[in-house]
Parts: structure tokens; sequence; C-alpha cells
């Protein structure tokens, strides 16, 4: 068997890989290795779940790796991958307040502010500054917070359901480490993910377009046609 | 028994209100006349509670519905509560015989019973403020006065300059209870009670911020100056018995708002009383001043209420003086003074209101250039409005002249008790307050001499005839209670066991009759009998004319131009031409207009910078996803920053 030290090194690798992904999501504007990356964190997430049911034993936890495998690494990024094929749109440069630059250094100030802050929050616990439980707060409050500026720097609407997905990646993070979610509001929030990934395939009519002028598409439907064809 | 008799003239008024709403679109005038008749009831009751409570002094406190621990409708009706409640019924009462033939006259068909129910509902409403006990009650039907008040004043909705009076009034009527409100936040905040009961901390920097938010809330109300423009608005736009109830009865309940929380709640400070007193002395000057230069004569009425509220604001201010500086009879006397002003402007502001709207109706216009005559058309009402006019410029032995004589015998023993500083500012305030008197002297002569006196200035004024008789029983009532308030003044504080320093006004009077008497006898026995027939000189023109007469204008010329640094004028002219050059004129047009200060320097700007700050605003609601994303984002990075460093 693998000792504690090392899982927890594993962990603290895969929370390095979490950052490396977040970044990349913010800053990135190739659509396609968007969705590589959101599969890759969610990959990163299961193997943080496996490792913590290696310590733990936890069979929530081993439950939380299957379904964010099957939903997250597999069904989510397919459905994506086939918009994309269908609207034909490969690279999204169109930004709203933040350019991908400032979001990272945004970011990297986020992520200190929020360790400080966690610092002066955890003082009195047992899992005080530096331990995993510790980190694994800090790392899925600021994923998260980094997935909602996705939500709001990018105009392209697949881009901010991207940001939305990662978003929910910290949450789980976060769950993972502090609260401890029972296992059916994980599921649920799954569903309730692949249904939102879902409803965006069905109106990928307007997924190519910004949310400002998604109406004014619908409303031209015909001539949106005409145009493809 | 009180509380039996209260609970009847609440549930008589609700009847009042009611009933012609339930019969809004029946134009009958047997449902006005009832809804009317239970006003009158109505205020026969509460007269009859509020004489008994006078007289006993004893304070019945009840409570008529309490949902929760802390949130009630209580009620207690105290000598203050009663004295008010006696301004209200008495004052109702006649407008309410007055209108029941007036409202027959008016536009509108079946609104017109729309009208009645509300005025009933402000009548009700304003009954429930003096009544509460509360905060909670006070604040309820101070928002519901101002709902109800705002109705009236847009009876004639149709008429633009109405619509205007209306979101002028409406908007001033909210900034009023928005004060309040905050005043009464704050006070919950200092004491964790909503009772109207005194504070245990003195004198606090928050409880002096809601002593400056209730003294602006009521101030805003009672159109104390820099908060008086919606009275010039509203009191012309509203039909004539409105504008009685408003300036008689709703400007008295801003009054009864600060007393109230004056005695019951704070422990004030000096500088108190020194703000309360420059407010109410800067309104007093400038309203008349303002009402010197009015032509429409319920403008004159408005600006004139204004100076009125000034001097009640001033005995108020004088009363708070004295007893932080401990001198308490003094206090008393002034606080007397203010009320008794009170009382006697209720009375005599209403009775001119009721025969303006005698007048405006006869002659169907309002500006006082275009009367005259009147006193051989319209005697009684002449008589009538002569009684207002001389209690109004404060003339003896009318009630007007006994309550500023209280206030000036104030003024007078203060000069030898306070500190030299204070006798300096009391100085200023009192010959200021001398002006005044003079001042609305002068106005009430131009007003009598402009309406009812030479020949009549228009044919609608010519064929002008007296009005029916239950539009006289009304301000005949007041009248009567004018001359009674003013020869019975000192008779009446004994009785409700006030001995004040007043002459006995009804020796006075018998003087002043033996005087007349005497000056017409002797004339009679000395003049010459011989009768002499002749033109009366017509400064060498053929024949005497209405437009040769020395009109209201004319008349106030002199002080016109003593105040002329007051009464600034704007001259605009602007012209037009048909080519480039400006060689070939086309059009112009010039103006010289009275400058409206306070309009043009205060109220506009602040309305500009207000829409200004309003459109910046709206900005953060820009439709946009994204955006709303960003508040939610920086809101959680506030919310992770205060639970790090402040919580």
């Amino acid at each position: 068997m693998i000792d504690q030290a090392t899982i927890e090194g594993i962990i603290r690798i895969l929370f390095v890989c979490i950052i490396i992904t977040a970044a990349y999501i913010i800053s990135t504007r190739n659509l396609l290795t968007v969705v590589s990356v959101y599969s890759l964190q969610s990959l990163t997430l299961v193997g943080i779940a496996l490792a913590l049911w290696s310590l733990d034993g936890s069979i929530v936890l081993l439950e939380i790796a299957v379904i964010t495998l099957i939903s997250k690494v597999i069904i989510i990024p397919y459905f994506i991958a086939t918009i994309q094929e269908k609207i034909r749109i490969k690279r999204d440069i169109e930004f709203h307040y933040l350019s991908p630059t400032t979001s990272l250094i945004i970011s990297m100030a986020l992520m200190l502010a929020i360790y400080l802050a966690f610092t002066r929050i955890m003082k009195d616990s047992p899992n005080a500054t530096g331990g995993l439980i510790f980190f694994g707060a800090v790392l899925g409050i600021s994923l998260m917070l980094m997935g909602m500026m996705v939500t709001f720097s990018r105009k392209r609407t697949i881009t901010k359901v991207l940001g939305f997905l990662s978003m929910e990646n910290g949450v789980l993070l976060f769950g993972m480490f502090v609260t401890e979610l029972p296992f059916i509001i994980e599921f649920l929030i799954v569903i309730d993910l692949i249904i939102l990934v879902i409803l965006t395939t069905i109106l990928s009519v307007g997924i190519d377009s910004t949310l400002e002028d998604y109406h004014k598409r619908l409303h031209r439907f015909h001539l949106l046609e005409e145009e493809e064809s | 028994m009180i509380v039996e008799l209260f609970i009847l003239a609440i549930l008589v008024l609700l009847a009042g209100t009611l009933l012609p709403l339930a019969a809004v679109s029946q134009d009958r005038r047997i449902v006005r006349t009832i809804s009317l008749s239970c006003i009158i009831i109505a205020s026969l009751l509460l007269a009859c509670l509020s004489l008994a409570n006078l007289f006993s002094g004893k304070p019945v406190p009840f409570t008529l519905y309490q949902p929760l621990p802390l949130v009630s409708l209580s009620f207690v009706i105290d000598r203050l509560a009663s004295f008010f409640l006696l301004i209200i019924a008495v004052v109702s009462a006649c407008v309410a015989i007055y209108f029941s033939e007036y409202i027959e006259h008016m536009e509108g068909q079946s609104r017109r019973n729309l009208l009645c129910g509300s005025t009933s509902l402000f009548i009700l409403a304003m009954v429930l403020i003096v009544a509460s006990a509360n905060t909670l009650s006070f604040f309820l039907f101070w928002e519901l006065m101002a709902a109800s008040s705002f109705l009236l004043v847009t009876y004639e909705y149709t008429h633009d300059e109405t619509r205007k009076a209306g979101i002028f009034y409406f908007m001033m009527t909210q900034l009023s209870s928005l004060f309040v409100l905050l005043g009464i936040i704050v006070l919950y905040v200092v004491s964790g009670s909503l009772a109207i009961a005194p504070l245990t901390a003195a004198s606090t920097p928050l409880v002096t911020l809601a002593f400056l938010l209730l003294f602006v809330g009521f101030s805003v109300k009672a159109g104390i100056i820099p908060f008086h423009k919606w009275l010039p608005y509203a009191h012309p736009a509203s039909p004539s018995p409105i504008s009685a109830l408003m300036s008689g009865v709703m400007l008295k309940i801003a009054v009864y708002g600060m007393v109230r929380f004056l005695l019951n709640v704070f422990t004030p400070d000096l500088w108190w009383g020194v703000l309360i007193l420059a407010a109410g002395t800067a309104s007093a000057v400038l309203g008349i001043i303002y009402a010197l230069k009015e032509h429409d004569i319920k403008g004159m009425l408005a600006y004139s209420s204004i100076e009125n509220l000034g001097i009640i604001f001033m005995g108020i201010g004088l009363s708070v003086i004295f007893t932080a500086s401990g001198l308490p009879d003094l206090a008393t006397l002034s606080l007397l003074g203010a009320l008794f002003h009170s009382l006697n402007h209720a009375m005599f502001k209403s009775l001119l209101f009721l025969t303006a709207g005698s007048v405006v109706s006869a002659t169907h216009t309002r500006d006082i250039e275009h009367m005259g005559g009147l006193a051989h058309r319209m005697p009684v009402t002449s008589a009538l409005f002569f009684v207002g006019a001389v209690a109004i410029a404060a003339l003896p032995p009318l009630n007007g002249f006994a309550s500023e004589l209280l206030i000036f015998i104030s003024f007078f023993t203060s000069m030898a008790e306070v500190i030299p500083l204070y006798k300096v500012f009391l100085f200023i305030c009192l010959a200021l307050f001398a002006l005044t008197s003079a001042l609305s002297a002068a106005c009430v002569i131009k007003a009598f001499g402009s309406i009812f006196l030479a020949l009549p200035r228009s044919p609608e004024s010519a064929a002008a005839r007296e009005v029916p008789r239950a539009m006289l029983i009304g301000p005949g009532i007041l009248a009567a209670a004018c001359i009674l308030l003013g020869v019975g003044a000192l008779q009446i504080f004994a009785l409700v066991g006030f001995p004040v320093p007043l002459p006995d006004m009804l020796l006075v009077s018998l003087l002043l009759i033996g005087m007349a008497v005497l000056t017409y006898a002797v004339l009679y026995f000395t003049a010459s009998r011989e009768v002499r027939v002749s033109e009366t000189w017509g400064c060498g023109t053929l024949s005497q004319r209405a437009s040769a007469e020395y009109s209201g204008h004319g008349f106030s010329e002199p002080l016109d131009i003593i105040f002329s640094a007051i009464y600034r004028t704007r001259t605009t002219n602007e012209r037009k031409f048909f080519d480039q050059k400006n060689c070939h004129f086309k059009e112009g047009y010039g103006e010289i207009r009275l400058l409206k200060v306070f309009e043009e320097y205060l109220y506009t700007p602040i309305a500009k910078k207000s829409v200004l700050v309003a459109l910046r605003i709206s900005r953060f609601q820009n439709g946009c996803l994204d955006t709303y994303l960003l508040y939610v984002f920086i809101t959680v990075i506030a919310l992770i920053i205060f639970l790090g460093w402040f919580a």
C-alpha cells in the first residue's frame, strides 16, 4: 500500500494541475482546447477524489469519482465537442470587462486574498494553515471564482457554459475537502449540469452568438438559414 | 366614555368615507349630503370628547389592535391631543357645512362623491395621527393623510396647473414622510421602543440626528421656509374648502408632531430652540413679504399661512430656549402662545379660505385686480372676510392679537433673563416679528380693499351675487369663534388652568366699542348738517372709472420698493430674425418676472442633480447578463474579505 505522505504529495501535485487548468481555461482563445482542458480538470478531480478515498475509505468519495468520470470527463465534453463541430467555431476572441491577461493577474490576486482570508477564518480550527483541507478550501473557492470570471468576461455562450462548469468543479473540490456534501446532492448537481449542456446543444442555433443578440438571431431564424446555406 | 366617543367618531368618519365610494357612480346629492353629515356628526363627537378631556386633564390610553407584542395601533387622548382634536373638529364641521353647498356648484358630477369620501378619509387620518400613542400608528396615519390629501389637491386634474401642483405636492409630502420615517427609525434604534415616550439618553449624536430628521419632516409639512414651495402651488389648485382644511388643520398636524416629540420624547438642547426660532422667524418675514407681492387671493393666503406657521414655530423655538435655559414659566407661556396661535390661525385662515372660495365662485377669478366692489354685492361674505382679516392682522380685540401678544410678552420678559448673546439674537427675532405683524396688516388691507371696496374692475365682479346660506353659516361659525377666542382669551386660559399675563380683552373690547360710540356721538353732534352735493374729484378726468382706482399692485408698490432686494426680477429678451446677420426682425419675446429664488436656486438644482444621480444609478441596470454576473462576483469577493478581516 502507498503510505499517507505519498498520497498527500499526489494530492498536492493534483492541486497544482487544477490551478494550471483553471488558468488555461481563463486565458486560452482556442475553444477546442478549452473543452479538452475542462475534461482534464475534471479528470484531476477524479484523481483527487480517488486519492482522498484511499486515505479516508469513504464510499461516497468513490461514488463521486465514478460519477464525475462518467459525466464530466466523458458525457459533457462529448456534447460540447458535438456542438462545436456543428457551429464550426474554433476561437473565442471577444471579451467583456477583462482581457485574458488581466483575468490571470486578478486570479493570482484573488487566490492570495482568499488564502489570507481563510488563514484568518480558520486560525482557530484544528485544520489550520498548511493542511490539505485548508488548501482544498482555498483552491475550491478560487476555482469557483475563476469560473465565474470566465462567465462574465467571455462573450460566447459556449465559453460561458464552460466557465459555469468550471465553477461547479470548484464547488465539488470545496465540498470534497470541507463540507462533505451528501452524495445525492452531488448526483443532482451533475444531473443539472448534464441538462444544462443538453439544453445548450438544443439551442445550438444561437450558440455561436453572444447572449445579447441571441434573441435577434432567433427572430431572424430563416435569414440565418439562408446565410448558412 | 371618552374611548367610546372616540371610536364612535372614527366609525362615523369611516361611514362618511365608504358610503360615497360605494355609490361612486351615482351622481346624487343625497349621497354627498350624508357623507358630509357624517363629518359634522363626527366633529361634534370629537369636540365633546376633547372639551371633556381638556377640562379633566386626565390622559386616556387605549389599544385598538395588537397583532404582535411590539406592533400595535395604540392611542392616547391627553390634553395636547384633545386640543388638536378640537381644532380638527371645529374646522371640519364648518368646512363640511360650507362644502354641502359649494360642492354642488363644482364640476365633476359623480366624481364629487370621491371628493367627499376623500375629505372624510383625510379628516379621519388627521384624527388618528393626533391620537396615536406610538410611532407606528403615527407614521401609518401620517402616510394616510398624505395620500388622501394628494387626492384632494388633484381633484381638478384636468387642469395643467393642478397636475403640476399635484406632482409638486406629492414630492414634497413624500419628502416629509421620508424624513419623519427616518427620524422614527433612529428613535427606535436609540430607545428600542416604538412608544412616544421620554428617551433616557439625553443628547447623543443619534438623538440629535433623530430631532433634525423629524424637524425637517415636520417643517416640510408645515411649509417652513425653505420647504414651503408646495403651499403656493397646492392651495390655489385645490377646491377652497380643501385649502381651508389643509391650511387650517393639516399644517397644525405638523405643529402637533413637532410639539409632541419635543415635549414627550426629547430633552432639547438650547441650539435646537435657536434653530426652530431662526427657521420660524425667516418663514414669518419672508412669508409675509411674498404674500404682499401676490395677487392670486389663494396664493396670498397660502403665503400668509407660511408666515403664521413661522410665528407658531417662533413660539415653539422660544419655549425650547427657555426650557433649556431653566426658565419653565416663560417656556410654558411661549408654548401656550404657539398653541393658541395654532388654534387661532386654524379659525381665521379657514374663515378666509372659505370666504375667498365664495368670492372666487362668484367672480370666477382668483386675481384680486379683477375684483372690487363686492362689499355691496356680497355684504355678509365681506363682513365675514373682514372679521378674518382683522384677526389675521392681529388687531385687538380679535384672537390673532391675543396669541401674538402672548408671544410678544414672552420675548419682552425673556430680555432680562437670558445671556447677552442670546439677548441680541432674541432682539433681532423680536424686531423681525414686529415687522411681520405690520406687514401682515398691510397685506390684509390690500386684500380687503382690492376685493371688496371701490368699484368692480371686471364684468364678473359687477355681476357677483351673495352666496347661498350654507356657504355663510360655516364661515359664520368660524368668525364667531375668532371673536369669542379674542374677546374671551383671558377667561378661556383661566378656565383651562393657565393664568396668563394677558389684558382682559373683554374690557378692551368694551373700551373700543365705547370709544367708537363716543367718536360717532361727537361727530354726530358736532358735524355740520349742511348737505353738499358734488362730484368726487376724479384727478381731472371727466368720468370715474374702475381702471383709475388705486389697485392692489399700486398699494403694495412702496413696500415692493423697500423690499426690492428680496423681490429680485429676471429679464428675458429673445429675438428672432429672418436672416443670419440679424438685420430683418421676425419676432421677439420680452418678459420681466419675479424671480422664484427658492425654486430656481434650490429646488430645481436639487431636482436636476437627483435626476443625474438617478440616471447614473440606472446605468447599473443595463440588461446585460455579464454585468450582473460581475456584480455577483464582486459581492462574493466583498463577502470573503468581510469574513476574513471584519467578521
